[in-house]
């Protein structure tokens, strides 16, 4: 691979990018995601997982099986948000902040 | 690699790479950062890293916070492009009953400097056109804003190191001990030994701090959060709950779950969250979402940091809090006049381990 070859085609992130982040110390996908945004776009690093590896393998001498997956998370493909939505205005885990705000005798605490 | 350095720093996540980057600018002794993995794997890469003051209570803890929001402008000349940005913080709220409490929030906060205004549902929507129309009114204050996690982080470590402090990753603090006036902390890449200790270990802070006997008691409370597509720049405000990044992404999610170290999300608390983004936002009902994720909290017990020289041990430090982000500039620097000038600029006694007994 040459230094100016695209590994993240989403986020147009280089192969000379990916290598910064692993003579920073990085170790993993999830170090360089993290720094160079790899992997982060529309696809969800389903194109550059391999690549990246291949370029830690490269750099440090760890073996395929030592570099683990990217973590994958839903919904694994783009999808609506209105897809996701139940129309419910009740909360429990979803906080709002000014909820908590808490009044004693009258006055802020 | 070295082995004795002045300090050593245990978390390399925004509050350790936070003081590490302080600590070098005035000081150049000896600074090594040890982390387990690498800087963000943990809490500090999982946020939506508001920096926020407004609505933070009591109103002593929210000046707290004011004066750290106040350093990141001249932090970000200092160190470089962490994309902060002061947009003004948006607190949403859909029942006209709230209004009163607003009110005296905004009432007490004046006292100490922080203004805070009540607006009304037309002036919400005229500063945030994209808001639910049927939104009662908000808080919103000048002073809250945001910034890229990942750039800040990044940026604390290259400015760190550029004044000569050194980093360990991917290398696990496995024992410390305490001889002669020393601490020489045994790691998975060897001993280091040094003079100062400070424990930054945020989540792990309670595992830290029981390698030497001294309880932190600080818990875990998980966050859930949802990632847009990029979408064109329609958010001006950081709204409690939600915010445009640079690139278009919109972040969404304010959840709080005790799962200990469990970083999965759920649908439940992904529905939950869908469930707000509309009823804030109706307009993103048709954006698509890319990813969820989820981030664990370092939630001292009593919900306030704990910050200083940890009593009884000469020459060690603890920091460990939840809104780290905001708080980073701040701590950085006390912490670094507490170590160089034995005391610091604001009273940090109220934040001592010692409150726990």
């Amino acid at each position: 691979m040459d230094k100016t070859t695209i590994i993240c085609r989403c986020e147009e992130i280089s192969c000379e990018e990916v290598e910064e982040v692993i003579s920073n110390g990085g170790r993993t996908f999830d170090d360089v995601k993290r720094i160079t945004r790899c992997g982060m776009g529309p696809c969800q690093a389903k194109i550059c997982t391999s690549m990246v590896a291949e370029i830690i393998h490269q750099q440090t001498g760890l073996s395929p099986s030592e570099i683990p997956l990217p973590r994958m998370r839903m919904p694994l493909s783009p999808i609506k948000l209105e897809t996701l939505a139940t129309n419910s205005t009740s909360f429990s885990t979803v906080k709002s902040v000014l909820d908590e705000v808490e009044l004693e005798e009258g006055k802020v605490r | 690699m070295e082995t004795n350095y002045e300090t050593i720093v245990i978390g390399g996540g925004v509050v350790g790479s936070g003081i590490a980057y302080h600590l070098s600018e005035r000081y150049k002794e000896g600074v090594l950062v040890l982390d387990k993995k690498y800087p963000m794997s943990g809490t500090s890469g999982s946020t939506q890293a508001w920096v926020w003051v407004h609505n933070k209570t009591p109103s002593w803890y929210a000046e707290f916070n004011m004066y750290s929001a106040e350093l990141y402008p001249y932090l970000s000349k200092k160190i470089g492009d962490v994309e902060y940005k002061r947009t003004g913080g948006l607190s949403p709220f859909f029942n006209e009953s709230d209004r009163e409490k607003a009110q005296k929030l905004a009432e007490s906060y004046r006292k100490i400097g922080i203004k805070i205004k009540v607006l009304s549902r037309e002036e919400v929507l005229e500063k945030e056109p994209y808001m639910n129309p049927e939104v009662a009114g908000a808080t919103y204050s000048s002073i809250d804003g945001n910034v890229n996690p990942f750039r800040l982080i990044d940026m604390y470590m290259r400015a760190a190191k550029r004044n000569g402090v050194r980093y360990s990753t991917y290398n696990k603090v496995t024992e410390i001990k305490k001889q002669d006036g020393k601490y020489s902390v045994v790691s998975d890449k060897g001993a280091f030994e040094c003079k100062n200790l400070i424990l930054a270990g945020g989540t792990w802070s309670r595992e830290i701090g029981d390698m030497l006997g001294v309880k932190i008691p600080v818990n875990q409370l998980r966050g859930q959060i949802l990632v847009s597509e990029p979408l064109k720049p329609f958010l001006n405000f950081t709204i409690s709950g939600l915010r445009q990044a640079n690139n278009g992404e919109v972040l969404m999610g304010y959840s709080m779950e005790e799962a200990g170290f469990n970083r999965a999300t759920t649908l439940d608390v992904i529905q939950e969250t869908a469930n707000m983004a509309v009823q804030y936002v109706p307009g993103l009902r048709k954006a698509k979402i890319v990813r969820a994720f989820s981030g664990i909290r370092a939630m001292p017990e009593d919900g306030f940091p704990i910050l200083g020289k940890v009593p009884g041990h000469e020459n060690l430090y603890v920091a460990a809090t939840h809104s780290g982000v905001t708080l980073s500039p701040l701590i950085g620097t006390l912490i670094t006049e507490l170590i160089m000038d034995g005391e610091t600029s604001i009273p940090i006694d109220r934040y001592s381990l010692s409150r726990f007994g």
